[in-house]
């Protein structure tokens, strides 16, 4: 049956970008449960994960293995100085003053790329970008298989860290109550730092293992902080498991729609989603409950 | 005091047009002026209210649209066009406000963002209505008024400067006099402590929803202006960027004042220009502006300024006491 091996490819490849939604939202929620900060830059810091792999890889011919852990660590020292100018002096304030702080962080980086790399598009050279392998029907190459892997020990390996590891609970604690938090003895000021670490090394994991599988540019960010919004939204602002299961349906959902429907569409229904969830179920889908 | 401070000021913008014939420098003026427009609009959501729309410029381009289209196809005058923009803004809108004003802070942010993408794609794709990509082009200047025997018409930047001039005066006028009304008042109120305000009988819902119609009709009627100062419009008009250059202007001149947007409108538009040889470093330095001011100077240029003077004249009132 002709049809049920295209149906399964448009599943797996909207498995393969669903879990690349969810890499890159999962920072997003984390920021926001622990912080309380809308972080309009995060698209950035994915951005910033692919081209510190196309730098690396290119510019000093590393193995793309090695790049990939390479750029996520330099991106999340920049995240932890994007977090002491940025959003350090904000922190007492109203949660609109870190969102502006944010649209100016975003601003500063987006544009910071362009200077340096232009605006044309660049490539990030992987060894396993040619190779197809075949799993039954279905047809992936080495890269997107790596990738999908890769970005599943990911979101689950920061799953573990937030609930299981001392500084997670010590994320969880200061997400529930600040005060309560800093009296037991915790250092907010360092669980804050490691938490927008986190947040930026997450998106830049996005952005190194799926930069191969397009062209990469520098306003890449505002696309993925778009599909980062759609997913956490509906998911629910601060919710891990909700980010998770709305990050597959959201990449089930575009594959699905650009197979049978059409391909214009896809962002008109996640802005769609984005305002339906917002005005009638605030807390999403899987939060808590509403601020 | 201020009475004379603003005829001063009225005279000086009557006259700077008058002091150049560079076509360059006339045009950095209405673009000064349709700014401080756009800024002004701004500042009733973020200003006077606290929320930060990023969506605003969906109702520019509303207003430039509404009026290009009616302009260019069916031949209505200028003076139907701003009608029509600012009403079609104003009803949107209204309709977007009554959906989205009871959620606050950080989601509002959002949910206009979705919403401003959304007309973003509507305009790109609805080409029957819209041209989609292609834009509108050949849209008439302002229609000539007959004063008599006289014919003013607006086909020159400095001309158009009058015009724009004299809206941007009405809004400066609508800002001052809400500002000091009772429903002003109720603006405030909302922003510092929303269920304060409720305990004390202030509708929030309704007081928002008036600040949100209020700024939205006055981005339609600068989206207008635009339209019919440039001639031609492409659905860029709607994008993000806008919202970001309306940001720099009211966080920079200082939110909530109503010389602040003004300022921060004119610093913009200078900055633009002579940073127009350094590419892409230009936004960097606006980003670093936007950043200063949000983190060190939250009450913009305008309000630091004035309360400098506010400092420096103390001391010498008390001088006074004390010599007297």
């Amino acid at each position: 049956m002709l049809d049920i091996d295209i149906l399964l490819q448009q599943v797996t490849n909207g498995l393969v970008n669903g879990i690349g939604y969810v890499l890159i939202a999962l920072g997003l929620t984390i920021v926001f449960g622990v912080m309380k900060v809308v972080n309009f830059a995060h698209g950035e810091f994915y951005m910033l994960g692919a081209y510190a792999t196309y730098i690396v890889t290119g510019a000093m011919g590393t193995n793309y293995l090695i790049a990939v852990p390479v750029a996520i660590l330099v991106v999340a020292a920049i995240g932890v100085l994007a977090n002491y100018v940025f959003f350090r002096p904000t922190r007492s304030q109203h949660e609109v003053v870190g969102l502006m702080s944010s649209v100016a962080l975003g601003l500063i980086l987006m544009n910071g790329v362009l200077f340096l790399f232009s605006a044309e598009p660049k490539t990030i050279a992987s060894p396993f970008s040619d190779k197809v392998i075949n799993v039954g029907p279905v047809f992936l190459t080495e890269q997107r298989l790596l990738s999908m892997v890769c970005a599943a020990f990911m979101v689950a390996g920061a799953w573990l860290f937030v609930t299981k590891t001392r500084l997670g609970k010590m994320m969880q604690a200061t997400a529930q109550n600040i005060d309560g938090a800093s009296l037991s003895g915790i250092n907010v000021d360092r669980v804050y730092m490691t938490t927008f670490a986190l947040g930026c090394g997450l998106a830049a994991s996005a952005g190194a293992l799926l930069g191969p599988l397009v062209s990469i540019y520098p306003t890449l960010g505002e696309w993925a902080v778009l599909k980062a919004f759609v997913v956490v939204i509906v998911g629910g602002l601060g919710s891990i498991p909700g980010a998770i299961i709305a990050g597959i349906a959201l990449g089930l959902i575009e594959a699905l729609s650009a197979g049978y429907i059409s391909t214009a569409l896809q962002d008109v229904f996640g802005y769609a989603a984005i305002i339906v969830v917002l005005m009638f179920m605030p807390q999403g889908l899987f939060g808590r409950r509403a601020k | 005091m201020s009475g004379s401070r603003n005829a001063f000021a009225v005279i000086v913008l009557l006259a700077l047009p008058l002091l150049t014939g560079s076509d360059y420098l006339l045009h950095l003026l209405v673009l000064c002026v349709l700014f401080s427009i756009l800024a002004l609009s701004y500042n009733v959501t973020l200003g006077y209210i606290g929320e930060l729309s990023l969506g605003h410029s969906a109702f520019f381009g509303i207003g430039a649209y509404a009026s290009a289209i009616v302009s260019v196809r069916y031949g209505f005058s200028f003076w139907s066009g701003i009608f029509l923009g600012v009403t079609v803004a104003a009803a949107v809108g209204l309709v977007i406000g009554v959906a989205t004003l009871r959620i606050k802070g950080p989601q509002f942010a959002i949910v206009t963002l979705g919403l401003g993408g959304i007309m973003h794609l509507v305009c790109s794709h609805w080409v029957g209505l819209t041209n989609g990509p292609m834009g509108i082009t050949r849209i008439p200047p302002p229609t000539p008024i007959g004063l008599g025997e006289l014919v003013v018409s607006f086909d020159t930047a400095r001309s158009f400067y009058y015009l724009a001039l004299m809206f941007l005066v009405v809004i400066i006028a609508i800002c001052a006099v809400t500002r000091q009304s009772r429903l002003g008042r109720a603006f405030v109120s909302v922003r510092e402590n929303d269920h304060l305000a409720a305990s004390v009988g202030v509708d929030v819902f309704t007081t928002k929803l008036a600040a949100f119609v209020i700024s939205t009709a006055m981005a339609g009627l600068g989206g207008v202006l635009y339209a019919h100062y440039m001639r031609v419009i492409s659905p860029d008009v709607f994008g993000v960027h806008y919202v970001v250059a309306m940001l720099i202007m009211v966080t920079a001149g200082g939110r909530g004042t109503i010389l602040g947007p003004i300022v921060g409108a004119v610093i913009y538009v200078v900055l633009l220009e002579l940073l127009r040889p350094v590419g892409a470093l230009r936004l960097i330095a606006f980003g670093v502006i936007l950043a200063v001011c949000v983190i060190k100077f939250p009450d913009g240029i305008v309000g630091f300024l004035s309360r400098r003077n506010l400092l420096r004249r103390m001391p010498s009132r008390m001088d006074r006491k004390s010599a007297a």
